[in-house]
């Protein structure tokens, strides 16, 4: 009998990255869509009444669509992508195969954020043009922005296989996208919004994200990007925590 | 892990029930599949075949019993199925985002074999499925046909020791399915493989089935090696005919026939019936007649009547 010993996590990992890094043959127009059209016009949009209020209200609308296409259409493409895999049987294929649920989630969210990432950079330089403001990216973006898009990876994920149709997944998913969204200072400055939202927004992965965002592409640095990215991380750690405990893809 | 037994699979008292459906799905399933043995379950469209096949895959949790693979529970060890198990689903779409090499090859690396191992094992079983030519193509645009081919290919990826194919043959042309068969069975003389598969295409599968369960309504209504379980119908004959469709023969009213196509007819008879039928039947008027012993179809239509 032949019996061979599955390969380490890292070789499972890079095999699972490249499978889901093909994904680009299929997603890519939608990815344009999604990661760089609706934002700008969102920008577009926007800017237009934020104009009015300065520079500080234009930087919310360049952050807040940054955090949009980050976080929530980032993780709009995991829901849609697990939804279809359980409706097509991949996700059986995968769990049949000696490779680890937590490897697939993180080569998924890994292939999906280097294929948002060229989106990402043209609606940055994009918005900031169309915005008037001057970008000063800080090397501590090369942490931070990845860091913006993972917690919200895991939860894509479990909302992507909890549901019976990829409509209701992709449903549920809109709807804590407007939730996170309408919930702290993300695309509107914290000194126009009522005290409660802005602390309710300190439960939101998308305030913290904001502000790191904010912090390491238009400046300055701050202590709070500490706080920012501490809770950013406690968020990634409890996403996958829970996806852990409730995902459920062998014998389910 | 138990090899003691030369069981690969032991199904103990399974039972699943899904909410708000009046009967399981499967219901006190109890068998054994032994190493090296070519076992096929048949039975009629919602019989429960796809979701016991799944329980030993792993992939469904039994409301009660148990599977045991290798005398292990599986759910005691997550990479017990997923290291000796090959599982083919009945859905064609898993991998679409592959080109047909990409998938062998990815296969036959995350089960284990190094790279040069999965380069090699992709070229072999892009041979041994006639799949060459499409090596390049996305699986996505693969027709029906091809599509089942490479899931069977993907699902012996990497030579597991034990094979699971849930309708192997479906949407295949009669020449592919043989094709099927005849590698199957190669496989299982080359290698040893032990292979649980489904099937509706008992005719084709009798040539390589050992052993043969049947299933209705959830329940397993018969179990045994396939020459025993025949020796219930081998009284039982089949007579096929064929005939201009515009003239039709004079069957008399008490033999039951079918018709399979225009000018295609299926009777079946018990072997005392042969002369009387023989003398009835205006031969002349017949394109064709063939008459043969009963099959596993004829088993499985008896158990499913």
């Amino acid at each position: 009998m032949k019996k061979r010993s599955p390969h380490p996590l890292y070789i499972q990992l890079y095999d699972l990255f490249l499978i889901e890094l093909c994904n680009w043959r299929w997603g890519w127009r939608n990815l344009i869509l999604t990661g760089t059209v609706l934002p700008i016009f969102g920008m577009i949009l926007l800017g237009s009444f934020a104009r009015e209020l300065g520079a500080e209200a234009l930087s919310y609308v360049l952050v807040g669509n940054l955090v949009m296409a980050l976080l929530f259409e980032h993780k709009g493409k995991l829901i849609s992508h697990f939804s279809y895999m359980k409706a097509a049987g991949s996700l059986d294929y995968f769990a049949t195969l000696p490779v680890s649920k937590f490897l697939l989630i993180l080569a998924a969210f890994a292939a999906f954020f280097l294929l948002f990432l060229p989106s990402l950079l043209v609606t940055l330089l994009g918005g900031a043009w169309l915005l008037g403001l001057h970008i000063l990216p800080h090397p501590l973006a090369v942490l931070v922005v990845p860091l913006c898009a993972l917690p919200l990876a895991g939860l894509g994920a479990l909302l992507g296989v909890s549901f019976r149709t990829p409509e209701e997944a992709m449903a549920t998913g809109r709807l804590l996208t407007i939730v996170m969204l309408a919930t702290g200072p993300v695309f509107i400055p914290p000194d126009r919004l009522p005290d409660w939202l802005v602390w309710l927004g300190f439960c939101s992965p998308a305030t913290y994200a904001a502000s790191a965002l904010r912090q390491v592409l238009l400046g300055p640095i701050t202590q709070r990007l500490l706080l920012d990215v501490a809770a950013l991380a406690a968020f990634v750690v409890l996403s996958f925590w829970v996806v852990d405990r409730l995902m459920e893809w062998r014998e389910n | 892990m138990n090899n003691a037994s030369d069981n690969v699979y032991a199904l103990a008292n399974l039972t699943k029930r899904y909410p708000k459906k009046y009967r399981p799905a499967n219901d006190d399933i109890s068998f054994t599949v032994e190493a090296g043995e070519i076992f096929g379950l048949l039975g009629d469209n919602g019989a429960g075949k796809s979701t016991l096949v799944k329980q030993m895959a792993n992939l469904v949790r039994p409301s009660s019993g148990s599977v045991k693979l290798f005398g292990t529970p599986v759910e005691e060890d997550p990479m017990l199925v997923p290291r000796f198990v090959g599982y083919m689903p009945q859905s064609g779409r898993t991998l679409n985002s592959l080109t047909v090499a990409e998938a062998i090859y990815f296969t036959a690396h995350l089960r284990g074999l190094s790279r040069r191992e999965a380069l090699t094992e992709r070229e072999r079983l892009l041979h041994v499925w006639q799949l060459e030519e499409s090596r390049d193509q996305l699986s996505s645009r693969l027709s029906g046909g091809q599509q089942r081919l490479l899931q069977l290919a993907v699902a012996m990826a990497g030579q597991p020791p034990v094979l699971i194919l849930d309708e192997p043959t479906n949407e295949l042309a009669p020449q592919r399915r043989r094709h099927v068969w005849e590698t199957l069975r190669a496989e299982n003389q080359e290698l040893g493989t032990t292979i649980i598969f489904i099937t509706h295409d008992a005719i084709e599968a009798e040539k390589i089935i050992q052993r043969v369960g049947i299933m209705r309504e959830g329940r397993l209504v018969a179990l045994g090696k396939l020459q025993i379980l025949k020796g219930q119908v081998d009284q039982q004959l089949r007579l096929e005919i064929r005939f201009p469709p515009d003239t039709p023969p004079v069957v008399p009213a008490d033999f039951s026939r079918v018709e399979l196509s225009p000018g295609h007819w299926l009777i079946r008879l018990d072997r005392r019936q042969v002369e009387t039928i023989l003398a009835v039947l205006n031969q002349s008027q017949l394109e064709d007649f063939q008459l043969k012993s009963a099959t596993l179809e004829d088993l499985y239509l008896r158990y499913n009547k």
